[in-house]
């Protein structure tokens, strides 16, 4: 009897930590993607492709959006399969009302990231969101305002005004 | 009585005739002053310089991680005019120091109206072959990546063939315009236009020589001379000459006209293109911009100004270096040097660029490049107006394409005699190259010596393709189209005698070893490039599918709908091919060829830019199967020979030869690249080699030169995608106690219902699951 009640003493801390480490476990959408966050992942190629991405929307964000598209190609021509280049050019064409294209690049995007190894689970509210933007400004309206309502409830913090600035997604 | 002072008639008559010559005179004078005024102005005030368009390749990109020696650094470097420097302290833009694990590279400026990227001083870390860090100088930040200015491919030229580069009399350096004046015009500041000092001093020294040793022209003169009139020496010329000089002295101020000067002066040849003006001077003879002329490089360009052929550095280094220090003595008498500067500057040896004539590598690109800018800019806007034409063509990998082309073809003929030229049919080829995720075209080889044939077989050429057509039946059948595919990947396939009815009579197609191989597996069938097997297939799977499937792939050469079609009768262009295997490497997205990334005009605005576009046009599941397919065929297929020099990593690939041997096709991916090699004569004939023979080892040379010999990468598996086990010689699902198993790829809800052993056995917990989930 003692000998249980040692065991059950000495698990204690254990179970504690567990109860934490539970209470942490998100039960809500994942955390918006921020590409600053991948800045580091990947092999030598992608993490330079991505530090380029990470230039081009500096300079999406300072108004240089032509600089920022070269920045953009630059980094796909490193890394071709960089999904992050395509979606940093999915927001800037969405932003241009270009929405063609912009759904061209959010399709792109959403491939690549599908056969992605170390998926972010934070991207799928901006690929809601690009698609919805892109859908109202063709016309559109009813599926592209249920996208960004569904971004909008995954993503509060950045679609909750219904677009996605360059920085946010830095 | 004679009126008194009234003059002789004569006399009267005389002055009249005086004074309505000295009007005629006159007026004549005054309209052919208006006229030359007129000439002038049309040509000051209009397009001064008729200025050929550059092409650029696309730049390259340093980053850590980086293996320096396979994208040939230094060699990028020396093509770009960057110095090997003695001392990195204060190193100017346009030189580097390489000291064993440390490169440091002044970086130029790139000027461009939306990207531009600024001078950089950087040092790369190396280790070993790699760049481990770059940061910048002072400040030590590390780098991410960054950029060398893009190489010039070449240029479109008027009926001239002049090539200038337009420099603004500010981004000269003052030790330039010195020298330039030293030697030429000294008194440049303060004539008007002619000098009448020099003119004597001329004149007296031709006298002593007792021949035209000097001239007395001014630089105005000069200008005058090369703008408007012929280089005649004639005493109405030198009059024409010396009005034309005052005119524009009188209308434009000084610096205009020096600028005009330094842009328009002769200065030798690059193969058959005269090079004009100082920009392209300094590049010529020393491979970098004006602005970064020293004060010994400025002496020795005004120095050639003479003669650029008679006083050509790389001619008569010594007769060049005796010139420039008399340049340079003058520059010194005339106060526009000091002694130290000018005794330092007459110590330099001359560092001359590597003399190249116009890269003829990426002529084929030029041509197709042109005849697509056609459909926007007239001739006259390409040949004249100085645009920046910024391409996607990768230097690097172009070299690779044309070395690995004209050595392949080469060493082809020493094996084969009978290949080698005759007459004018020498054995030809192509090689095209695209990334396939953005259809950029990186490498267009378009023939053996554009020289020779400025035909592009990669574009403009349309040849039977034979079995590298038959991916394209595979992926009909892998495709599900109106309820589920007619095939997977462990189905098996007929190849027994096999004949279609069509109008021209029974076909019956017959494999190229002359067997049929009975049942085989579809990897098999592939991989062997069975004829029988792909031409049964493509009946079930309807031959207008197939063609539908080509199509969509990228295929836009008409593709007669006959049972024949499955092995390749269709004449197609190797740049379709490229795109459409481009299409299957992407996932079945098929990008839009691009060749261009912007173009800018010649006052530095941008004038067009195009955007990656993309498509999808075949579901990524599909598309993963066939490049699993195709890898199958280069580890294990027709193509294996691919790996027999040690090419390591993914590659998916198809070899193809036409009947009688008379076209030889390689086409081939990794994850990041797509190339087409075909190999044959212009006039059909056969070569008596198939393409493993003829043209894999071509493609192969590329991609080992592209990579380094290791591709990296993997093809990426989409979600969609299952793995089962399965019995090979069946097809069926492999359960524990299925003797022989093999890994297989399948589109979710396409594993075989069948199961091995035959009734059920001992499931494996991940067969169970899978046979569970084909059931569901």
């Amino acid at each position: 009897m003692s000998r249980t009640r040692l065991r059950l003493s000495r698990l204690a801390p254990l179970l504690a930590l567990l109860a934490t480490a539970c209470a942490l476990v998100p039960t809500s959408a994942p955390a918006p993607l921020h590409l600053g966050d991948l800045a580091n992942d990947g092999d030598p190629t992608r993490r330079a492709s991505q530090r380029l991405v990470l230039d081009g929307l500096r300079a999406d964000a300072q108004n240089e959006s032509e600089r920022a598209r070269g920045l953009y190609q630059r980094a796909l021509q490193v890394d071709s399969g960089n999904p992050y280049a395509y979606l940093a050019l999915a927001r800037q064409s969405a932003a241009q009302d270009e929405p063609e294209l912009a759904l061209e690049y959010v399709a792109r995007a959403e491939d690549l990231l599908a056969t992605e190894v170390n998926r972010s689970p934070g991207a799928d509210a901006h690929l809601d969101g690009l698609r919805g933007i892109a859908l109202t400004q063709t016309g559109e309206t009813v599926e592209g305002e249920a996208l960004l309502e569904r971004a909008a409830q995954n993503a509060p913090d950045v679609w909750g005004d219904g677009r996605l600035d360059a920085e946010e997604l830095r | 009585m004679a009126r008194r002072g009234r003059k002789p008639a004569w006399l009267r008559l005389a002055a009249g005739a005086v004074i309505a010559v000295a009007f005629t005179i006159g007026f004549a004078a005054a309209g052919l002053i208006a006229g030359l005024d007129h000439t002038v102005r049309s040509r000051f005030e209009g397009v001064r310089f008729r200025v050929p368009s550059r092409v650029y390749g696309a730049p390259t990109i340093l980053y850590p991680g980086l293996d320096w020696r396979r994208i040939d650094l230094p060699g990028a470097l020396a093509r770009l005019g960057y110095r090997a420097a003695d001392t990195a302290i204060a190193l100017p833009p346009g030189q580097y120091v390489w000291s064993g694990q440390r490169a440091r590279i002044h970086l130029r400026a790139f000027s461009h109206p939306s990207r531009p990227e600024p001078a950089r001083d950087v040092v790369l870390r190396l280790d070993g072959d790699l760049v481990s860090a770059i940061r910048a100088v002072p400040s030590g930040e590390e780098l991410g990546a960054v950029l060398l200015e893009p190489e010039p491919l070449g240029a479109y030229y008027g009926p001239a063939h002049e090539q200038r580069e337009l420099v603004r009399l500010a981004e000269v350096p003052p030790h330039l315009v010195d020298a330039v004046l030293a030697v030429e015009d000294q008194r440049f500041a303060t004539h008007s236009g002619i000098d009448f000092r020099r003119i004597a001093g001329a004149m007296l020294a031709n006298l002593r020589a007792g021949e035209i040793r000097q001239g007395g022209s001014t630089l105005t003169q000069q200008l005058v001379k090369n703008f408007f009139l012929t280089p005649e020496r004639t005493l109405q010329r030198k009059l024409q000459e010396a009005a034309m000089a005052l005119i524009v002295e009188a209308r434009y101020d000084k610096d205009e006209i020096l600028e005009s000067y330094l842009n328009e002066i002769y200065l030798g040849q690059r193969g058959a293109t005269a090079i004009h003006g100082v920009g392209e001077g300094a590049h010529l003879y020393f491979g970098k911009p004006a602005s970064e002329l020293g004060v010994a490089e400025s002496a020795l360009l005004a120095a050639i100004i003479q003669s650029p052929n008679g006083i050509s550095p790389y001619r008569d280094p010594k007769r060049a270096t005796q010139r420039r220090n008399l340049v340079l003595d003058l520059m010194l008498e005339q106060g526009r040097l000091e002694p130290d500067a000018h005794a330092r500057a007459r110590e330099e040896s001359l560092h001359l660029a590597t003399v190249t004539p116009d890269a003829n590598d990426a002529r084929y690109f030029l041509d197709l490049l042109r005849r697509q800018l056609a459909e926007t800019y007239p001739t006259e806007v390409l040949t004249q107006e100085g645009l920046r034409i910024y391409s996607t063509l990768d230097p690097r990998l172009q070299r690779i394409a044309a070395e690995s082309l004209r050595q392949g073809l080469e060493s082809l003929e020493k094996r084969r005699p009978a290949l080698a030229r005759q007459g004018d049919a020498a054995l030809q080829g192509c090689i095209v190259a695209i990334r396939p995720q953005t259809g950029e075209l990186l490498a267009l080889v378009g023939g053996r010596d554009y020289r020779h044939s400025q035909f592009d077989r990669c574009t403009q050429a349309r040849r039977q393709v034979g079995s590298v057509f038959k991916p394209f039946v595979f992926v009909a059948a892998l495709e599900p189209w109106r309820g589920p595919p007619v095939i997977t990947l462990a189905s098996r396939l007929d190849d027994t005698p096999f004949e279609v009815k069509t109008p021209s009579g029974p076909w019956r197609p017959a494999n190229h070893d002359r067997q049929f191989h009975g049942e085989v597996g579809v990897r098999d069938a592939l991989e062997q490039s069975y004829n029988v097997a792909t031409a049964r297939l493509a009946e079930r799977v309807g031959i207008g599918r197939v063609a539908d499937v080509a199509r969509r792939l990228g295929v836009e050469s008409s593709m007669p709908k006959v049972p024949s079609l499955a092995l390749g009768t269709a004449e197609i262009a190797p740049i379709e091919l490229a795109r459409a295997y481009a299409t299957l490497a992407s996932g079945g997205v098929r990008p839009t060829t691009q060749t261009v990334e912007d173009v800018v005009d010649g006052e530095g605005s941008v004038m067009e830019k195009r955007r990656l576009r993309f498509e999808r046009v075949i579901d990524a599941g599909t598309a993963f199967l066939a490049t699993s397919l195709l890898e199958g065929v280069a580890d294990r297929g027709t193509a294996r020979s691919l790996r027999a020099g040690g090419l390591r990593g993914p590659i998916a690939a198809k070899t193809g030869t036409t009947d009688e041997e008379r076209d030889l096709w390689f086409v081939g991916y990794t994850p990041d690249l797509v190339a087409v090699v075909w190999v044959g004569f212009d006039t059909p004939r056969g070569l008596g080699i198939p393409s493993s023979v003829g043209a894999l080892p071509i493609w192969r040379s590329f991609i080992e030169g592209a990579t380094g010999g290791v591709v990296r990468g993997a093809f990426p598996k989409p979600p969609v995608i299952e793995e089962a086990a399965v019995e090979p010689g069946t097809g069926a699902l492999a359960l524990n106690g299925c003797p022989e198993r093999r890994e297989e790829y399948f589109l979710a809800g396409t594993l075989p219902t069948a199961v091995c052993p035959d009734g059920g056995g001992e499931a494996d917990s991940g067969g169970l699951l899978h046979w569970l989930r084909g059931r569901l």
